[in-house]
């Protein structure tokens, strides 16, 4: 990565509670680099995506270099490059949730949000105009015993039905 | 009807036992303290082994044999507990760590106890943010209570327990993609020997186990091993010679979803019948069962014919399938198998982690010949070829026949088994997922024949009846090497 791109970005750098939860991270391991995917969490909460600077941020503090970084970063599905909404919805489509409709609901927010599903290199396919929702489709989030469900940022929602998915929404966007 | 029996889970249901002080109300904490003052850490790991108990990731490795394995005069040793948890079907981790993780953080301090170690990481999903919530503030309460940290309830005991998010790789549940995803690297396995047991985590000696099997450690401790033994079949292992006394004891989580009326986790015995289990689970919803999946997406599917079979580890190896995880998937008549073996590959393609070229290439391939029939445009055009099976001197090979194939079923069958052979069970990529590719594609295709052929001759997705969805039993191509010594039969 070049430092031409890097230097586009808005700086990147933890504010201070997040600069505490690091700090204690750090000293969980005998390696700094081991602290990598907690951190890149950390970073994400509080960037909304995986920017340049981020990445350069991260490496800078874990003492490695970014394009070590940028290879954790583009293997793990929960990384995100680029902007997503402000609720991301991931949708479970894994066989047992297959075997109860999960996609009578994928169908059903698709059709309420307007828009298709994300995929990992197009996640602004998935992406409402108005920034607030990003549709995903995931594999098995475990909850096979209350399936379809669904995940709204950290929260999971069971058992989904047309209806059910537009309470949610509802709820959502007051 | 097979009553649960719930250990494990017995207390799950009971309001604010995450919380230290509830937990302790229900002999929380007892157990560790009965190992530290009545056993040294040899007796615990004795105990172990001779319980009999069984890693519950996947495996079924003998946990107290792992523990053997880790060299004493090497510190620091690690243990890192497998909370990744991924595999379709199954979810019984998440109920313990949402609603009763002192349990588990009990059975990882024993552990420490027995083998002397100081860090435990808990590798936990990203996706379970509610379950490292709830882990993080036990494990805080553990610390502020006194059994975390330094000098132990004055023993002189140091335990550190940390938990470390994944992020969404399913591959990070294989224990050495575990270990590099701990790194901080990405998860991809890594080549054994050396095992984790001798050169894991940071290059020291680790210890990897399942939350699962952990919790199972204060109840062998507590309760003895003579009391964990009772619970469920022991066999006398054929495949070893001379035959050695096989355990399969203890409860097993069961997680059981799919075309059941009353989906969820039930802790039972092991070795109780697939049918036992479908009533325990409120029945079939549907009317006939046309497939059970024995142990999460990665175990070959079990067919109408084998529903007694018992599920534990050493009955389902012998049904060449596996209990891995203990996740059981029921598909009723309504299912197209064609249509279910499409989503699981989907599955595989996506979670393949790169690394090695059969699994990388090959996975996306199989789930397109998949596709290719699931969307009407299999390839029809038929090869005769010599027919394998049972040959006149009662061994597999050339029968001196001949048989029909389809071309994209040859081609389906021909590239999965070169990921991994599932007839010779070798496998061409470093870890298991290989095999776990294979193992479905292979025998979804074989046991469930007449409906791929039905796809490729209609050009679309048929769903037959049961019955004549699947290849009986007599069909030795489908089942080969699926027999029951006499020992077996009578337990």
């Amino acid at each position: 990565m070049s430092d031409e791109l890097i230097q586009i970005e808005t700086p990147f750098a933890f504010n201070e509670e997040n600069q505490r939860e690091f700090d204690e991270l750090i000293g969980r391991y005998p390696v700094k680099e081991a602290a990598m995917l907690p951190t890149l969490h950390i970073a994400q909460k509080q960037a909304g995506y995986i920017t340049p600077a981020v990445m350069k941020y991260v490496a800078e503090q874990l003492e490695v270099s970014v394009m070590k970084v940028k290879d954790v970063v583009t293997f793990y599905p929960m990384f995100f490059e680029e902007p997503v909404g402000e609720y991301v919805i991931r949708v479970c489509h894994t066989l047992p949730c297959a075997l109860r409709d999960c996609k009578v609901v994928l169908d059903h927010l698709k059709e309420k949000l307007g828009t298709d599903v994300a995929s990992e290199t197009n996640l602004a396919k998935g992406t409402t105009a108005d920034g607030k929702f990003t549709l995903m489709k995931v594999e098995c989030l475990a909850s096979c015993d209350v399936a379809p469900v669904i995940m709204v940022n950290d929260d999971l929602y069971k058992n989904l039905t047309p209806e059910k998915v537009d309470e949610l929404l509802a709820k959502l966007a007051s | 009807m097979v009553e649960e029996r719930r250990i494990l889970y017995e207390h799950l249901d009971v309001p604010d036992i995450n919380t230290f002080d509830v937990f302790c109300q229900y002999d929380g904490y007892t157990r560790f303290e009965k190992a530290i003052a009545e056993y040294q850490p040899e007796d615990i790991a004795k105990m172990v082994m001779d319980s009999g108990l069984k890693g519950r990731g996947g495996a079924g490795f003998s946990t107290g044999l792992k523990w053997s394995f880790v060299p004493k005069d090497i510190k620091p040793c690690y243990l890192c507990c497998n909370a990744d948890e991924s595999e379709p079907g199954t979810f019984s981790n998440r109920y313990v760590l949402e609603k009763n993780p002192h349990l588990l953080i009990e059975g990882i301090l024993i552990c420490c106890y027995a083998m002397g170690i100081e860090t435990t990481y808990i590798y936990i999903r990203g996706e379970f943010t509610l379950g490292k919530k709830m882990l993080d503030a036990a494990i805080k309460e553990a610390y502020e209570k006194g059994y975390l940290g330094e000098n132990i309830r004055g023993t002189g005991l140091n335990v550190d327990i940390y938990s470390h998010p994944g992020a969404g790789a399913y591959i990070c549940g294989e224990e050495t993609g575990l270990i590099e995803s701990l790194e901080g690297k990405r998860g991809q396995p890594r080549n054994k020997p050396p095992f984790p047991a001798v050169e894991g985590v940071f290059g020291k000696p680790t210890v990897v186990q399942n939350v699962e099997t952990l919790c199972n450690l204060p109840f062998i401790v507590g309760n003895g091993v003579e009391w964990y033994t009772q619970m469920g079949p022991t066999y006398a292992d054929t495949r070893a010679n001379p035959p050695t006394p096989d355990p399969n004891t203890g409860t097993k989580l069961y997680c059981i979803s799919g075309d059941v009326n009353e989906p969820g986790v039930y802790e039972l015995d092991l070795g109780l019948t697939c049918t036992e289990l479908i009533e325990v689970a409120g029945g079939l919803r549907g009317e006939e069962v046309k497939a059970v999946i024995p142990g999460g997406s990665s175990a070959p599917i079990l067919t109408h014919y084998e529903l007694d079979t018992r599920l534990d580890f050493t009955s389902l190896t012998l049904a060449k399938s596996m209990l891995g995880s203990g996740g059981i998937i029921v598909m009723n008549e309504t299912r197209n198998i064609v249509d279910c073996l499409l989503n699981i590959m989907k599955f595989y393609a996506h979670e393949s982690c790169g690394q090695c070229t059969p699994c990388r290439w090959g996975t996306p391939w199989v789930r397109d010949i998949v596709q290719r029939i699931a969307d009407g445009e299999g390839r029809d055009s038929t090869i005769t070829r010599p027919k394998f099976g049972i040959a006149e001197n009662g061994r597999w090979g050339d029968t001196g026949e001949t048989e029909e194939i389809y071309e994209d079923l040859d081609l389906l069958e021909s590239v999965a088994n070169n990921i991994a052979n599932v007839d010779t069970m070798t496998w061409n990529t470093i870890c298991v997922f290989g095999i776990a590719v294979s193992w479905p594609a292979v025998s979804y295709m074989r046991k469930f024949r007449p409906e791929f052929e039905a796809a490729i001759r209609e050009g679309k997705l048929v769903t037959l009846p049961v019955a004549e969805a699947t290849v009986p039993p007599e069909e030795n191509y489908a089942y080969q090497q699926r027999f029951v010594p006499q020992e077996f039969a009578d337990l």
